[in-house]
C-alpha cells in the first residue's frame, strides 16, 4: 500500500484520521478560490503519459478546471462565495462553512470517482475520508501522486485521508460513518443500501448518487438525416464506450422515433461503422470472462426471443448492437451492448420511465419537440437531459442534486446593530 | 425426413468409431461437415434458431473451422419452454441441470433417437476407461434418484448414463429421521460381502460421495476392501473447495475407503446441455474429447480459440443431439488446453483440464439497479 492510500485495519485508525481532518478543517480555513488554484494545476498535471489509458481521465481534467468549477460554485454557493466573503441577503448576510469531515463511499467501477467525489467536498472546505474500492487503488494512487506534486504546501492533501479496507469489514465502515459529518455515497443498489444503513451521527448530511441507468433517444429528423447521421453515431459510440457502460450515465438503449422515408438499416450501418471505429481507437485491454458470457448471452437471447429481432456484432465480444421494436428499457447488459429500439412515439417511451432513468441523451432536430420531450422526461424522474455524446460529462446538478452545496452549511448572520 | 436420415447415418459413423483413435484433422473435417448439416437442419426446424444463425458474423456454410460456427451460450437453455427441434409429442425425456438455489436450471429435451445416442455416447466413452464388461453397479445416492422419470435431473441422468454397465444396481444411501441422506451401512456391507472378488462400478456426485460415504466411513474406521472397483464421480468441486478438500486428498481418501488404488478413482466433467458426452480424467489427469465431439477453449477477450497452455471459456461441441440445438455450446466454465494432440496416455486429439466456474454474471457499478422506484403497470412491447 502507498503512503497516499492507507491500508486500514482497525476502527481506531479511522477515528484518529477523522479527528485530524476535522481539526485541520477547523484551524486552517480555506476558501474555494484557493482550492480552484490547486485544482487548475492538478488538471494540468493529469495530462501525463502514465494516466492516458485510465478511463475518464479526460473528464477529470475538464472537471478540475476553473472554467468548469467557477460557474458551479457561483450558482450553488452564491456570487461572493469564491473568496469566502459574506454576501448580503436582505438585512442578513450569508456565508458557506464546511460541514467538517465528509466520508466518501465511491462506486467500485468508475476509476475517477473517488477523486471526483472528494473534489466536491474539498470545494466546501471539508476534510475528506475516502474509502477507495480495491479495484481502484492503482488509478487513485496515480491521481493523488499528481495532486501531491502540485500541492507542495499540502493545502489539500492534509485534508484528505484515503483508506483501503475490504468491503466486508463492517466494523470499519461503521467507524467511518460514526466519524463523519457528511457522507457522499455512490454505487449500485447493494452497495448503496448497505452504506445507507450505517450509523451516521444524527447531524450528518448524507447524499446518495445512484444507482440509476440512462438511455438515449433521437427524433426522426436527427437520425433520418443522412448528412448528420454518422456524426450522431460517433457521439453515441463515444457515450457507449466510456466505463464499459457501467456508469449510471451510460446509455443502455437508444430509441429511434419512426418516420416516413427513414431507413433504420442505414442508421444501423452508420452506427456499426462508428462502433468499429471507436473500438479501433479504444480497444479493450482486458475483460472479465463473466462479462464475455453476459454479452454472448444477450446476443443469443435477443435473437432467440423473437425471430423479428435483429443484431449486429463481430465474432469478438468488442461491441453489440441489438435491434428491435419495444418501448420499455431492456435489462442492461453493459460491455458496449446497445439496444436500438424503433418506436412510434418517443413520448410513449418517456411516459414509461419509472424514476430509475438518470440521463436522457437526446438527438433532436425539432427544437419544439425537444422541449416537449425534456418536459416529459423531467416529469418522469429524469435528472439530466443532454445532447448525445455528452452523457458522461460530469456536472452540477448530478442526480438532480447540487454537488458542493450539500456538504456546506450556509450560515446566516443578522447583525445586532444597523 | 431424408435430412434427418442422412444426419443419423453421419452421426452413427462417428459414434461407432473408436472414440480416441481418429486422426485429429480427419476428425475435424468429419465433424465440421456434420455440424454444418445439423445447423442447417436445426435452422429449418426452428425459426428463432435460424434468426440467430443468420445474424452470426460468419456464414456457417462457408466456415473453415468448427470454431467459426455459431455457438449458443449455455444460458439459453434456461428458457421456458425449452429450445426444441421436435414437436412436444416427440419429447421422451427432459433433462434438467443441477442449478444451485435461486437459479433457473437448464432444460434440454430428448426425443427417442437423441436419448439413444446419449446412452451410446456415454457407454462408448466410459468403456474406454473401465473396459467393456458388465458388472455390479453401486450408486452412492438415494434410491429415488435411480428411478426413470420423464424429467430427469443431472444426478439422475449421470446415474442412469452408467446403468448400461450394470448386471445389478444397488443404491447405498437412505434417508434418516430428519430426512437427510445417510449411508445405509448394512446394505453397503452386504454388497461388499457379495461383490468383493468381482469388478464393481461405483458412481456418485463428488460432494455426495465425500459427505455421505468417505467422511462417515473414515469416522468409523471402516475400509470396504474392494480392490477391483472403479469409482466414477462428477458434479464439480465447488462445495469441496469450500471445505478445502483438494482433488488429490479426495482421490486418496476415497481410494483408501474402498481399499483400491487411486488410479481407479476417475473424475469426469460433463453437463446436461452436452448430452452423451463426458470427459473423464485419463491417468495423466487430462480430459479427452471423443470422436463425436470437440472442445474449443476461447479467449475471453477475443473469443478466438486459445493456443495450447492457455486458459479460456469452454465451448463444448457434440453431434449427438437432434432434438434440441445443443451442438455448439459456450459454457460458463474455464479450462486450459493442454494440447491439441499427443497426450502420453495415447488418446488422440484435444486434451484439457478444467480450471473453474466463471462467477455468476452481474450488472455492476452505479448502473446496477435491483428494483424500480415505483411499479409500472404497462406491457412490454409495441405493436
Amino acid at each position: 500500500m502507498s503512503d497516499l492510500i492507507q491500508a486500514v485495519a482497525s476502527p481506531q485508525e479511522i477515528i484518529c484520521a477523522a479527528e485530524r481532518l476535522r481539526e485541520t478543517a477547523r484551524q486552517k480555513a480555506i476558501v474555494p478560490q484557493m482550492v480552484l488554484e490547486v485544482f487548475d494545476h492538478w488538471a494540468a498535471a493529469l495530462d501525463a503519459r502514465e494516466l492516458r489509458e485510465v478511463p475518464g481521465v479526460a473528464f477529470l481534467r475538464l472537471w478540475l478546471r476553473r472554467g468548469t468549477l467557477e460557474p458551479i460554485l457561483l450558482r450553488e454557493l452564491g456570487p461572493d462565495s469564491l473568496h469566502g466573503a459574506w454576501r448580503d441577503e436582505g438585512r442578513a448576510t450569508l456565508r458557506a462553512f464546511p460541514l467538517g469531515v465528509v466520508g466518501h463511499w465511491p462506486a467500485g467501477n468508475i476509476e475517477i470517482q473517488p477523486v471526483l467525489s472528494l473534489t466536491c467536498a474539498l470545494l466546501g472546505g471539508n476534510g475528506c475520508l475516502v474509502r477507495v474500492p480495491s479495484g481502484l487503488l492503482e488509478p487513485t494512487q496515480l491521481f493523488l501522486e499528481k495532486l501531491q506534486e502540485v500541492d507542495r504546501i499540502g493545502l489539500l492533501t492534509e485534508r484528505i485521508f484515503m483508506a483501503s479496507f475490504d468491503h466486508s469489514r463492517m466494523d470499519l465502515h461503521e467507524a467511518m460513518a460514526r466519524a463523519v459529518d457528511g457522507g457522499m455515497i455512490w454505487g449500485g443498489a447493494d452497495a448503496v443500501s448497505q452504506v445507507r444503513t450505517l450509523p451516521f451521527p444524527h447531524w450528518a448530511r448524507v447524499v446518495v448518487f445512484g444507482p440509476r441507468l440512462s438511455v438515449a433517444a433521437m427524433d426522426t429528423g436527427a437520425w433520418g438525416d443522412p448528412a448528420e447521421r454518422s456524426s450522431w453515431c460517433r457521439r453515441i459510440a463515444r457515450d457507449v464506450w466510456q466505463f464499459e457502460q457501467q456508469a449510471c450515465s451510460s446509455p443502455q438503449a437508444l430509441f429511434l422515433e419512426r418516420g416516413a422515408g427513414c431507413d433504420p438499416a442505414e442508421f444501423i450501418e452508420d452506427l456499426r461503422q462508428a462502433f468499429q471505429e471507436e473500438n479501433r481507437l479504444h480497444p479493450r485491454q482486458e475483460i472479465e470472462p463473466a462479462l464475455t458470457s453476459a454479452i454472448c448471452q444477450a446476443r443469443a437471447s435477443w435473437l432467440l426471443d423473437d425471430a423479428a429481432n435483429r443484431a449486429t456484432f463481430p465474432a469478438s465480444p468488442d461491441w453489440t448492437i441489438l435491434q428491435g421494436s419495444r418501448v420499455d428499457v431492456p435489462k442492461p447488459t453493459q460491455g458496449r451492448t446497445l439496444s436500438v429500439l424503433l418506436v412510434d412515439d418517443l413520448l410513449a417511451v418517456i411516459s414509461r420511465f419509472d424514476g430509475t432513468v438518470q440521463t436522457l441523451g437526446l438527438g433532436a432536430k425539432d427544437a419544439q419537440r425537444e422541449e416537449t420531450l425534456a418536459q416529459a422526461a423531467g416529469r418522469q424522474g429524469v435528472d439530466r437531459i443532454v445532447r448525445l455524446g455528452q452523457m458522461h460529462v460530469f456536472g452540477s446538478p448530478w442526480d438532480g442534486m447540487d454537488l458542493v452545496r450539500p456538504m456546506v452549511r450556509l450560515v446566516r448572520h443578522v447583525r445586532s446593530r444597523d | 425426413m431424408s435430412a434427418l436420415v442422412d444426419l443419423e447415418r453421419s452421426i452413427n459413423n462417428l459414434l461407432t468409431a473408436p472414440p480416441y483413435r481418429l486422426d485429429p484433422e480427419q476428425r475435424h473435417c468429419a465433424l465440421l461437415a456434420l455440424l454444418k448439416q445439423e445447423i442447417a437442419y436445426a435452422s429449418d426446424r426452428n425459426p428463432r434458431f435460424r434468426n440467430y444463425v443468420e445474424h452470426w458474423p460468419v456464414d456457417f456454410r462457408s466456415a473453415d473451422t468448427i470454431a467459426d460456427l455459431p455457438y449458443l451460450p449455455v444460458g439459453v437453455f434456461k428458457a421456458n419452454p425449452p429450445l426444441a427441434l421436435v414437436a412436444a409429442s416427440e419429447i421422451k425425456r427432459t433433462l434438467t441441470s443441477s442449478a444451485t438455489s435461486g437459479q433457473t436450471p437448464s432444460r434440454v429435451v430428448l426425443d427417442a433417437a437423441t436419448a439413444r445416442r446419449m446412452t451410446k455416447g456415454v457407454i462408448t466413452i466410459i468403456r474406454d476407461f473401465i473396459g467393456p464388461a458388465r458388472r455390479p453397479y453401486l450408486v452412492i445416492d438415494l434410491p429415488e434418484n435411480l428411478a426413470a422419470q420423464a424429467e430427469l435431473g443431472a444426478r439422475g441422468a449421470a446415474i442412469q448414463g452408467q446403468g448400461s454397465f450394470a448386471t445389478e444396481t444397488v443404491s447405498c444411501l437412505c434417508r434418516n429421521q430428519l430426512g437427510d441422506s445417510d449411508v445405509d451401512l448394512e446394505k453397503l456391507l452386504a454388497c461388499i460381502e457379495k461383490w468383493k472378488e468381482t469388478e464393481v462400478l461405483v458412481y456418485g456426485f463428488t460432494y455426495v460421495i465425500w459427505t455421505h460415504l468417505v467422511q462417515p466411513l473414515q469416522r468409523q474406521g471402516i475400509t470396504l476392501g474392494m480392490p477391483n472397483v472403479h469409482v466414477l464421480h462428477s458434479g464439480g468441486w465447488k462445495r469441496l473447495e469450500q471445505q478445502a478438500v483438494t482433488k488429490d486428498a479426495f482421490r486418496r481418501d476415497l481410494a483408501s475407503v474402498f481399499g483400491c488404488s487411486a488410479d481407479r478413482v476417475i473424475d469426469y466433467y460433463g453437463m446436461v446441455e452436452n448430452v452423451g458426452v463426458v470427459y473423464p480424467d485419463c491417468e495423466r489427469g487430462n480430459k479427452h474429447v471423443p470422436a463425436f465431439a470437440e472442445v474449443i477453449v476461447r479467449n475471453a477477450l477475443t473469443l478466438a480459440p486459445v493456443e495450447a497452455g492457455q486458459q479460456g471459456l469452454v465451448q463444448v461441441c457434440s453431434v449427438l443431439p437432434t432434438s434440441f440445438p445443443g451442438f455448439l455450446v459456450l459454457t460458463d466454465d474455464m479450462a486450459e488446453i493442454i494440447d491439441y494432440d499427443g497426450c502420453p496416455c495415447g488418446r488422440r486429439g484435444t486434451y484439457f483440464r478444467f480450471a473453474r466456474r466463471v462467477p455468476k454474471v452481474e450488472i455492476r457499478g452505479c448502473g446496477n439497479l435491483e428494483t424500480t422506484r415505483y411499479p409500472v403497470g404497462h406491457g412490454s412491447s409495441q405493436a
